[in-house]
């Protein structure tokens, strides 16, 4: 039994793998094409890939996209942090409470949270003349990639040993030495698997962006997407590929900083 | 912990170079590649302004996010039943671009339009057809009616690609059925709803890139716009937009001044420039469709000038459609609902 189930289950692995990626394959490679209809193969060229990064409305959208991509997951991992190490100290209700708060993203439809941040952001204006520019967009991404940042951090928390805090404690280490050189060592892979979480999430998000982004803060997805509605030629799957390649490489970064992070606190890892 | 501090440091290098709001700007939010890059370069120059161009994919889309107001755009480009909406709802700004220099280039037909009567509030930017095209090389019988999509022969069952989009696809039932547009009487309305149950078994699938099924092979037809017609015939010449006996359904789509822009005066003067006739033909070239400008053709290139899709034969009848009544709409709602079960 122990021999077979292996088998199976790297059967069922590897079809599931293959329904996943087989349309990304098919996008990255149709994105060489060097003929001007996206399904027609005639041969292989970076030309689509020339003329998508000539165009200044792909790149303005790249730009954005990554800015606001980067601004919301420094602050959503910085917030999500905080209430992590902040919550854990809090009484079972009060935690409970919070949670259902910061985690409200989650269960709302995305499309109401963009109409409310829509409708909060233009009375904002109307009222006061506030406009943070890029910012309305970080801000509202943060808003909404805080649970997800949140979440591997919650999880490296109870992965601690609290002996450990306690021990700390009794050797007189002050509530900020246990926070500095015990507690955020200890969460760094989370925290970094929150961070890499959050951007990917900023980095795809469509509903908001497409409701909230304001004269040139047009991002990748809603850049991409007003495309379509003219005969695609494989512009769109160079596009598609770079917003891919770009996406890899932050959870590699990421993936490869949680790596070395466990790697040094090896030892200390319950 | 460095790096953090220098993403920061980059991160604010950025937002700090996006430039800050100076004098000479205009933010316009237009249809996704519809915007000639020529024709804001040549705009930019002539007025030392510069333009940012964010896109949309549907009317809705663009009404939902300039009716709170405060949006930041200053030029819309709103179809005709939308730019209807936006008067209702006082979103545009009466500009009077029929006050302005370059007026007197406007075709009469697109002067007293039932959406902008006298065009107070918008200037003419493209008009076409929503129709449908068929690829002639997978099929090869005739095609002169709309009751194509309705009652296809055998071979093109299951291979109609629709756009989705309630409002043109029942128009289209109207028109199949011989019934008026908008009709109000539950009888008619009952033809319309059974013709589309009809088809449904036929179409193979509704979105905004219908064309593009056409383009891969998996459809033979598609519903579509003239103007990305003519674009895809340039690769695929067996390509085909189809005129029909029945009549057309025609669109319009205008430069609007939303109420509150940021710069009002730049926008008006965009209405006044894109009135112009080598201007007009600018945005032609670009997005495949024609437009409203007398002498913008002396400046097309030959391949748009002979285009078929934009030469619309004289036996062949053409309109605009103004918006439905609520509870006409309604009814349209219920049948659509039921027809994407």
């Amino acid at each position: 039994m122990q021999r077979h189930l292996p088998r199976a289950f790297g059967l069922v692995a590897g079809a599931s793998l293959l329904f996943l990626y087989a349309p990304i394959l098919v996008l990255g490679v149709f994105s060489f094409n060097s003929g001007r209809l996206f399904h027609r193969w005639e041969g292989g060229s970076l030309h689509w890939y020339a003329k998508a990064l000539a165009n200044e409305g792909f790149r303005g959208a790249a730009v954005n996209s990554l800015a606001v991509a980067l601004g919301a997951t420094l602050l959503a991992t910085f917030l999500a942090t905080g209430a992590v190490i902040g919550l854990h100290r809090a009484g079972a209700r009060q935690q409970g409470i919070a949670l259902a708060l910061i985690g409200l993203p989650l269960v709302v439809p995305e499309v109401v949270m963009a109409v409310a941040t829509l409708i909060f952001f233009s009375l904002l204006r109307g009222a006061t003349g506030l406009d943070f520019g890029l910012g309305n967009l970080i801000l509202a991404h943060a808003a909404f990639c805080l649970p997800f940042a949140m979440m591997p951090i919650r999880a490296a928390l109870r992965g601690v040993e609290p002996a450990i805090l306690t021990v700390a404690a009794d050797l007189y280490a002050s509530e900020g030495a246990i926070v500095r050189h015990i507690l955020l060592p200890l969460l760094a892979p989370g925290i970094g698997s929150g961070a890499a979480l959050a951007f990917i999430t900023s980095f795809d998000d469509f509903a908001m962006s497409q409701l909230l982004a304001g004269p040139g803060q047009t991002t990748l997805p809603v850049f991409i997407w007003a495309q379509l509605r003219r005969p695609l030629t494989p512009e769109v799957n160079a596009m598609s590929a770079i917003m891919l390649a770009v996406s890899a490489a932050f959870i590699c970064l990421a993936l490869a900083m949680v790596a070395r992070a466990r790697f040094t606190n090896g030892p200390c890892d319950p | 912990m460095r790096t953090p501090i220098l993403v920061l440091a980059g991160l604010s290098a950025i937002l700090l170079s996006t430039p800050a709001l100076a004098e000479g700007r205009l933010h316009i939010f237009n249809w996704g590649e519809y915007t000639s890059p020529e024709l804001i370069a040549k705009f930019e120059a002539a007025h030392d302004v510069r333009v940012t161009v964010d896109e949309y994919d549907s009317n809705e889309t663009m009404l939902a996010r300039v009716r709170g107001g405060n949006s930041g755009y200053d030029i819309v480009v709103p179809g005709d039943y939308a730019v209807q909406v936006m008067i209702a709802q006082g979103l545009l700004e009466e500009t009077r671009p029929d006050q302005m220099p370059n007026f007197r280039h406007v075709e009469e037909r697109f002067i007293d339009v039932s959406w902008d009567p006298g065009r107070r509030y918008t200037a003419p930017w493209t008009h076409g057809l929503t129709g449908f095209a068929v690829n002639t090389d997978a099929y090869k019988g005739p095609a002169d009616s709309i009751a194509l999509l309705f009652d296809p022969p055998e071979a093109l069952r299951g291979r109609i690609a629709m756009l989705d989009d309630m409002v043109s696809i029942i128009h289209a039932a109207e028109r199949y059925v011989g019934v008026p547009r908008c009709t109000a009487d539950r009888a008619e309305l009952k033809q319309v709803r059974d013709a589309l149950m009809k088809a449904r078994p036929f179409w193979r699938t509704y979105s905004v890139d219908s064309i593009n099924k056409l383009v891969s092979g998996e459809a033979d037809v598609a519903q579509t716009w003239s103007g990305s017609a003519v674009v895809v015939r340039q690769q695929l010449p067996g390509v085909k937009f189809v005129f029909t006996r029945e009549v057309m359904e025609g669109f319009s789509d205008n430069v609007a001044v939303l109420k509150g822009a940021p710069n009002p005066e730049n926008a008006r003067l965009f209405q006044n420039f894109v009135m112009d006739p080598e201007n007009a033909a600018l945005t032609s070239e670009f997005a495949g469709y024609a437009n409203a400008i007398k002498g913008s053709g002396a400046f097309l290139s030959d391949a748009l000038k002979t285009a078929p899709e934009l030469d619309l034969p004289q036996d062949v009848a053409m309109e605009f459609v103004p918006p439905c009544p609520a509870e006409v709409m309604e009814v349209y709602s219920a049948i659509w609902t039921e027809l994407r079960r």
